[in-house]
């Protein structure tokens, strides 16, 4: 093939591939205003899936669910994380490669054996002890475990990409710990630090598998609410709810573009630079 | 050493929560799972003593009707699903990989986030999206019928194509990232010369730009086949019983079925399968040239 013929075939593949990405979204945006409840024929705008859906208490308390779960567990491993990355950091010469290998374990592990893992664990162990009883809390447990790694990972990297002098100079000033954490640390983690904590929403209110299996008959957010409604079928009021969340996610990510205009490209070319 | 010990001090404080937190919720829950796998399967499904191999034996085929295929049959699909699947992803990511890296710097972060937007989104709702399209009576099904690809009004959806395709779908930005990272820093001297020894544009190919986006592709690879082998999401919406996949078949016996030990057998499998996977792959990837950096 010639040069401008390459050229104008990857511009048809590229849109081609647009449309293959987008079109599944632009569906469920689309039929959640269809005026009947159909997802093959679309008979004229209406915001009636949407009321009802503000109408309903169940879908309400998924969503408050979801938020709580979100917020707590990306609270909650943010500082976990954040730590853990750091210690990892700062003790790199003593051997943790047991550490790399359990941080991975998470990142590695099928959700499914996650999820039924929690599960069984958290069952047998509500037995005994009440807090364990499947619901928020346990939830919260299993979204704080896989959180944990990305953001101690995130935390590291940024780390590893500062110049290492730099700790020692702050021991020249005869900068104490808490010093150095308040006047240096902090300030060059905060960038990935809120990197990894939109990170880590993201990653709760993108999950599925792991929810499912540790909620407990109080504790349903909106993907799991989603996912019995469709058992019974694709309507517009179930299009209605992931166009929500939809939304949620792009502006939750674009706000993170917006803070920290480092895009994915970047930063793993940083990644694999250091 | 006051020194030495309050250093232990603080990367017990540092490290001990996180890796704590790993432990007690992950390792822990993971290994108790897999006990359960030894022991009898009892009268709610729940496992009790004596410790015995029966939920192994069940795994492998062998019931009260004596032996069937369908587990094993699960677990091939499975295997060619994640390879199909694998395949197809890197079909499209490599000339997407490609077409990306060689627009203007300021246009290749927005075609990157075009590509990882939809990554972002709840895999249950992709899932819904891809229902939406496939559904009976859809422009794309009716398509597909007039060409008697389907047999009319069945849609294409529940099938092990639709599945297929969710995969894909779900996959996509893994390999596309990776791949865009090798295509970056190709050395593009390496083209230069291959052209000016009048090598065919298959042959520059081959021999110029493969090799050096290796390594991006064995990354991706790892990132695409491992989560899709351990699939669930994908094949319970799409599958409709149709391509169910070892995720499926352990999550059944908690739900359904209850079958704990024989569950507990199955998960087991999938972490050594996994595993397993994972060194194959990173070997593969070292032996043709991968940096272990990218390689996880």
């Amino acid at each position: 093939m010639t040069a401008p013929g390459l050229a104008r075939g990857l511009r048809v593949f590229w849109w081609a591939l647009m449309v293959f990405l987008y079109a599944p979204l632009a569906v469920v945006v689309f039929f959640s205003f269809n005026q009947i409840n159909s997802s093959a024929r679309f008979a004229g705008f209406s915001w009636q899936w949407y009321e009802r859906l503000f109408a309903n208490e169940v879908i309400l308390s998924a969503l408050g669910n979801t938020v709580i779960l979100a917020l707590t567990s990306s609270a909650i491993a943010v500082v976990i994380g954040g730590f853990l990355g750091y210690g990892l950091y700062r003790y790199r010469r003593w051997k943790l490669g047991w550490l790399i290998w359990l941080i991975y374990l998470p990142v590695v592990m099928p959700d499914i054996v996650f999820g039924i893992a929690e599960m069984t664990f958290f069952v047998t162990l509500s037995q005994y002890i009440a807090l364990f009883t499947p619901g928020l809390t346990t939830m919260i447990i299993a979204h704080v475990t896989f959180q944990v790694p990305f953001v101690a990972l995130l935390v590291n990297a940024r780390l590893l990409s500062l110049d290492a002098q730099l700790f020692e100079v702050c021991q020249d000033l005869y900068a104490t710990p808490l010093q150095r954490a308040r006047y240096f640390i902090v300030p060059v983690l905060t960038p990935a630090i809120i990197a990894s904590a939109l990170l880590a929403l993201t990653l709760s209110i993108d999950d599925f598998v792991i929810s499912f299996f540790t909620a407990g008959p109080d504790s349903t957010t909106l993907p799991i609410y989603i996912w019995s409604a469709i058992k019974k079928g694709v309507t517009p009021e179930v299009n209605a709810m992931a166009t929500l969340m939809i939304a949620g996610v792009i502006g939750v990510a674009l706000l993170s573009l917006l803070i920290q205009p480092t895009t994915s490209a970047t930063s793993s070319k940083r990644r694999s630079a250091s | 050493m006051r020194h030495w010990g309050s250093e232990t001090r603080y990367l017990l404080l540092s490290v001990a929560p996180g890796a704590l937190c790993i432990v007690v919720f992950l390792v822990l829950p993971s290994v108790y799972l897999m006990g359960m796998a030894f022991l009898s399967n009892g009268p709610y499904g729940l496992p009790t003593l004596p410790l015995s191999l029966q939920a192994f034996r069940e795994l492998a085929g062998f019931g009260f009707l004596g032996w069937s295929p369908g587990n094993l049959y699960t677990l091939l699909r499975s295997l060619w699903q994640t390879a199909l699947a694998t395949v197809l992803v890197i079909v499209i990511a490599y000339p997407a990989a490609y077409t990306i890296a060689t627009r203007p710097v300021r246009w290749r972060a927005i075609m990157l986030l075009a590509v990882v937007v939809p990554s972002w989104t709840n895999q249950v709702i992709r899932s819904v999206g891809w229902m939406n399209i496939l559904a009976p009576d859809t422009p794309v099904s009716n398509l597909a019928a007039s060409l008697e690809l389907t047999e009319a009004q069945m849609g294409l959806f529940p099938s092990q194509f639709a599945v297929i395709v969710g995969l894909v779908y779900n996959f996509l930005p893994f390999m596309v990232l990776p791949l865009y990272a090798a295509f970056e820093r190709l050395d593009h001297s390496q083209v230069e010369a291959a052209q000016d020894l009048f090598a065919q544009p298959w042959a520059v190919f081959w021999h110029a730009v493969l090799p050096q986006t290796l390594p991006g592709l064995m990354a991706g690879t790892v990132l695409v086949a491992i989560p899709a082998f351990g699939m669930y999401v994908v094949t319970e919406l799409l599958g409709g019983g149709k391509a169910t996949m070892v995720g499926n078949l352990v999550a059944r016996q908690f739900a359904q079925a209850s079958n704990w030990p024989l569950g507990a057998a199955g998960a087991i499998i999938m972490i050594v399968m996994t595993l397993v996977g994972l060194r194959v792959l990173r070997r593969l990837g070292q032996r043709l040239g991968g940096d272990r950096e990218v390689v996880l």
